[in-house]
């Protein structure tokens, strides 16, 4: 019966119900009137009739049970009939259960994860009506355009800018950063956020000169006051100065930028507070706003930007840079502005994360194919052991599009089994994932709370997942002849076998999937491991590495010098300490630093192929990080600020600049603010070593005298080279530099971990791949072993003949042997052309190998080839052990 | 509802209406049931309470046109006729009947 007249049976239902008792009314007339004419009396003929027809409302429902509640109905009694036969099959059950489980809830932790980072909307009011305010490709801006935009704009009815920033909670001493926001005043109005304690920073508190006030993220506030709402109106030191708490955010707001989980949101203006004379409010090159804005109702995105083009030159001009050479000012001149949609927000980890978690996508992607065409194997055999039920029931007159649907039934109940079970992995490891993710310095913070969304991909996986396993094996039910199923006792001597079942062509694509998965698992973890393993040009075991900030300590510019070198002393005199140097760039870490230079009998091919990195260190820095000295000497007292300008250049860049690896006694210029200086001399060259990243190349570096270096920044690093645990020294060195200024604080970690957090992502990445490729092996590996068990089984009889006709144990081993070979060798050429055509897909994370490295691919094969001989050899060893008359006999 | 031995086995009273049908023309539900209960010789009787969902179910699937209509005693009645559809269904019920018997026939004998 169609959906649309059982429907329209509902809407009918009075006109139905009312036929029908008229027709059986009728009935129980004729039926009166027959009893009457065989002699009954009248009132005896009535009670008989209705006697025997029932009650009249009853008969009324049974014939509406056809209808919509029927067939409900009839599915309840198929969800049953289903979970019993699912128990009566309880290893069945188990395996197809937890293959699913594991193939959907890996697909919904990886997309509960992009649905946190990509898809799912701000926590604020309506959040589909933001846009985000960009500039050309980008989207940061600074405070004097931010200015400028905010009073002159007329498009918005509300618009914020903020920017990313961190706080150190202690006076002095070890560092305890919490990340923060600068916001500005209309940040928390139009997004629409309120307060659950005090207020939140409104336009009032932003003002240049404004007093600091600091408004609290909830998660802050419970784990530091325990909630105490009486903190309102307290002092809080950020970067050592007071800030009043004036409220706490809503609980679910974690601001704009998706990813990260801002402790406390301060007014832009009081980063004048914090930065003193260095403040960066009236910069006009220092970039690090970024802009959202709320539409006045009714404007699109093109009225705002054809709006943007008419005040983008008054805007312009009034923030124009004053240094800027003429051609970036020309640039500048020509910035455009224009809005995007910005409902999710910004987010730095989705540029960070995005490609991986799609990578991870298409993995699990992959991962559930096999555990379907496992499943659907699994029924397969199953339904050709329920063959003769299945013959029975049709001979009995059940529909074969009923029997059809009782299959998908108990196929669509296995699949939601499994999703059940999935939706548990799920949230497990979807906050472990978040866990390998985070890096000591950079701890990801997202909602994973299951949404609508999650939901709904759960359940169109599990239904396509249900359908996908389900209904050849319902199809093939339908087929069934009955007479030939109930005839066939299996009994038969030689099971006529088709050489390529379905079950084997299953095999095969499970095979095939399997092999690319573990393809690029091999292909990932051995970027991860040459990058783990590789040899950074510098030793990477027992440094200590302290980043100091002075700012604290108020020591005047030209005494800093002083208070850094006092401070390496003091350092160096620590016992456990074998060497010690200070730098302003320590390796693999996010700030950098690099310059333009010029020498010659060098031409540059762009600008680009004359920029070095740079870095200034002190004397022994080369001793202390394991920096071999090729020629010439390291840094000493006789680099002054008076004396000539020299330099330490690494063979990269002597190669690339000089022609020669020895460099020393030669000269080149670099460029500051626009004009060249004077000529440099080299006087020692190093090893190259890695500078930003461990996926660089072999990268020009040029080292700088710190004493030479014309203005002396507030911010140092140390590198200690420890006899003992580097972790060992912190206590002593905290000590030490506390005896020298209390206000001085230190951020601690050592080399060989900023090292491994450097590969966070390719570690994630890789191990998961690997973790995934062996779940799908292991799949594949039970969808070969079964078929190899149920095949053998199925011939019992065939392979008995053989043997009592006086086939060596050998041959049969052999037979069975090359009927898996011909599986696993189908689906290893199969897969070796989805790999050669899909790994390019994960290039960008690859180091140091091809997407089509044939020795990967020699390895996967035969790890798969092993996997399969060894899950056919139990099978295999079983058909040879037959007794020929034990199977013969059987019935 | 207690049963008779001879209640008409489930799945064969689609079978048996479409014959009678086929074979009798136009009739209302209460004709099908003293029909075939005569032509059986009363061993089967038809359960008067699955009989008028049976028709339900078969007008709906389009085996059997049903109309209303006045009898010789001018009492209003719902005629049922087999439609083309159904003389189809009625081959097919008819060949799984036979099967069925066979079957059933043979392990009787042999088992």
């Amino acid at each position: 019966m169609s959906w649309f007249s059982r429907l329209r049976n509902q809407f009918r239902e009075n006109a139905v119900s009312k036929e029908i008792s008229k027709e059986m009314q009728f009935h129980l007339s004729e039926k009166v009137d027959d009893l009457i004419g065989a002699g009954m009396p009248p009132a005896a003929a009535r009670r008989e009739a209705r006697r025997r027809f029932g009650s009249l409302a009853y008969q009324t429902e049974r014939t509406r049970e056809r209808d919509l509640i029927g067939w409900f109905d009839t599915a309840t009694a198929d969800i049953r009939y289903a979970l019993r036969s699912l128990r009566s099959a309880p290893a069945f059950a188990a395996v197809a259960i937890l293959s699913l489980g594991l193939g959907i809830g890996a697909n919904t932790a990886i997309f509960s994860l992009i649905n946190a980072v990509m898809l799912k909307s701000l926590p604020v009011s309506h959040p589909e009506e933001l846009v985000a305010i960009h500039r050309g490709e980008g989207s940061v801006l600074t405070n004097p355009l931010w200015e400028a935009i905010r009073d002159r704009q007329d498009t918005f009815s509300g618009v914020l800018a903020f920017g990313s920033t961190d706080f150190n909670l202690t006076a002095g001493g070890e560092a305890r950063r919490i990340d923060a926001n600068w916001v500005s005043g209309d940040y928390f109005a139009t997004l629409g956020v309120r307060p659950i304690a005090g207020r939140l920073i409104a336009k009032a508190d932003d003002y240049r000169g404004c007093p600091g006030t600091v408004v609290l993220s909830d998660a802050f506030w419970q784990s530091r006051y325990s909630g105490d709402p009486a903190v309102v109106g307290k002092s809080i030191a950020l970067d050592g100065h007071a800030f009043e708490i004036i409220g706490v955010a809503d609980p679910r707001f974690f601001g704009v930028s998706v990813g990260e989980h801002p402790q406390a949101f301060v007014p832009i203006c009081s980063e004048a507070i914090i930065r003193g004379t260095n403040s960066q409010l009236d910069h006009r090159s220092s970039w690090y706003l970024q802009l959202i804005g709320r539409p006045k109702p009714g404007l699109t995105r093109e009225q705002i930007n054809a709006r943007f083009a008419t005040i983008a030159p008054g805007i312009l001009e009034a923030t124009i840079p004053s240094n800027w050479p003429a051609d970036a000012l020309k640039e500048y001149r020509r910035m455009v502005f224009s809005v995007l949609p910005a409902a999710t927000g910004f987010s730095d980890v989705r540029v960070a994360y995005g490609k991986a978690l799609y990578v991870l996508m298409a993995i699990v992607g992959v991962v559930l194919l096999i555990a379907c065409a496992n499943v659907a194997n699994l029924l397969l055999a199953r339904a050709a052991a329920r063959q003769r039920e299945m013959a029975v029931r049709l001979a009995l007159g059940a529909g074969r599009g009923r029997l059809a649907r009782q299959l998908i039934t108990e196929s669509l109940l296995l699949a939601a089994l499994g999703a059940a079970l999935g939706l548990i992995f799920a949230w497990w490891g979807s906050h472990v994932l978040v866990r390998l993710l985070s890096r000591s310095d950079r701890v990801l913070s997202l909602d994973l709370g299951i949404d609508e969304r999650v939901l709904l991909f759960t359940i169109g996986v599990t239904t396509v997942t249900g359908l996908l396993f389900g209904l050849v094996p319902a199809w093939r039910a339908g087929r069934v002849d009955p007479q030939a199923a109930m005839k066939a006792q299996g009994r038969g001597v030689a099971e006529g076998h088709r050489r390529f079942s379905m079950g084997k062509a299953l095999v095969v694509a499970q095979v095939a999937l399997s092999l690319v998965l573990i393809v690029g698992a091999g292909l990932l973890l051995g970027s991860w491991r040459k990058l783990a393993t590789l040899d950074p040009g510098f030793r990477r075991d027992q440094i200590l590495l302290i980043d100091a900030d002075i700012r604290g300590a108020a020591t005047p510019p030209e005494l800093r010098l002083a208070l850094h070198e006092q401070m390496l002393t003091a350092l160096r005199a620590l016992p456990g300490v074998r060497s010690a140097s200070a730098s302003q760039i320590t390796p693999i870490a996010t700030s950098t630093w690099n310059d333009l230079i010029r020498t010659d009998g060098f031409t540059p091919k762009s600008d680009e192929d004359a920029v070095v990195w740079a870095n200034a260190v002190s004397d022994r820095y080369f001793a202390t990080m394991g920096i071999p000295m090729l020629g010439g000497r390291d840094f000493d007292n006789r680099d002054t600020q008076t004396s000539a300008h020299v330099a330490i250049v690494n063979e990269a860049m002597a190669k690339k600049f000089f022609s020669t690896p020895a460099a020393v006694g030669r000269r080149f210029q670099k460029e500051v603010g626009g004009n060249w200086t004077a000529p440099i001399e080299v006087v020692g060259v190093v090893g190259t070593t890695k500078y930003q990243s461990l996926r660089d190349s072999a990268q020009p570096i040029m080292y700088f005298p710190r004493a030479q270096e014309s203005a002396v920044a507030q911010y140092v690093s140390f590198e200690l080279r420890t006899s003992g645990l580097p972790i060992g020294i912190v206590p002593n060195a905290t000590k030490a530099i506390a005896a020298l200024s209390p206000r001085i604080t230190l951020d601690f970690t050592t080399l060989d971990r900023r090292m491994a957090e450097s590969l966070t992502l390719m570690r994630t990445i890789a191990t998961l791949s690997g973790f995934f490729g062996a779940l799908a092996v292991l799949l594949a590996t039970i969808g070969l072993y079964g078929i190899m068990t149920y095949n053998v089984a199925r011939r019992r009889n065939e392979i008995g003949v053989r043997i009592a006709l006086g086939a060596e144990r050998g041959r049969v081993v052999r037979m069975v042997l090359g009927e898996v070979s011909r599986v696993v060798i189908a689906g290893t050429l199969i897969g070796v052309g989805l790999s050669l055509g899909v790994t390019r897909l994960v290039a960008s994370f690859l180091y140091g190998v091809t997407p089509t490295d044939f020795v990967t691919l020699g390895a996967s094969v035969a790890l798969l080839a092993a996997v399969g001989v060894a899950a056919a050899a139990l099978p295999a060893w079983r058909a040879s052990r037959l007794d020929p008359v034990a199977a013969l006999r059987e019935e | 509802m207690s049963r008779h031995k001879n209640d008409i086995l489930q799945g064969t009273l689609v079978l048996l209406v479409l014959k009678t049908l086929d074979a009798q023309g136009r009739m209302h539900g209460y004709a099908i049931t003293s029909h075939i209960q005569r032509v059986s010789a009363d061993l089967l009787r038809v359960e008067e309470g699955s009989l008028y969902p049976a028709l339900h179910r078969m007008s709906q699937e389009g085996w059997l046109r049903a109309e209303w209509g006045t009898t010789e005693k001018n009492r209003e009645a719902k005629f049922y006729t087999i439609t083309a559809v159904g003389r189809k269904q009625l081959e097919t019920e008819e060949a799984s009947w036979t099967r069925l018997r066979l079957g059933v026939t043979r392990v009787l004998r042999y088992a």
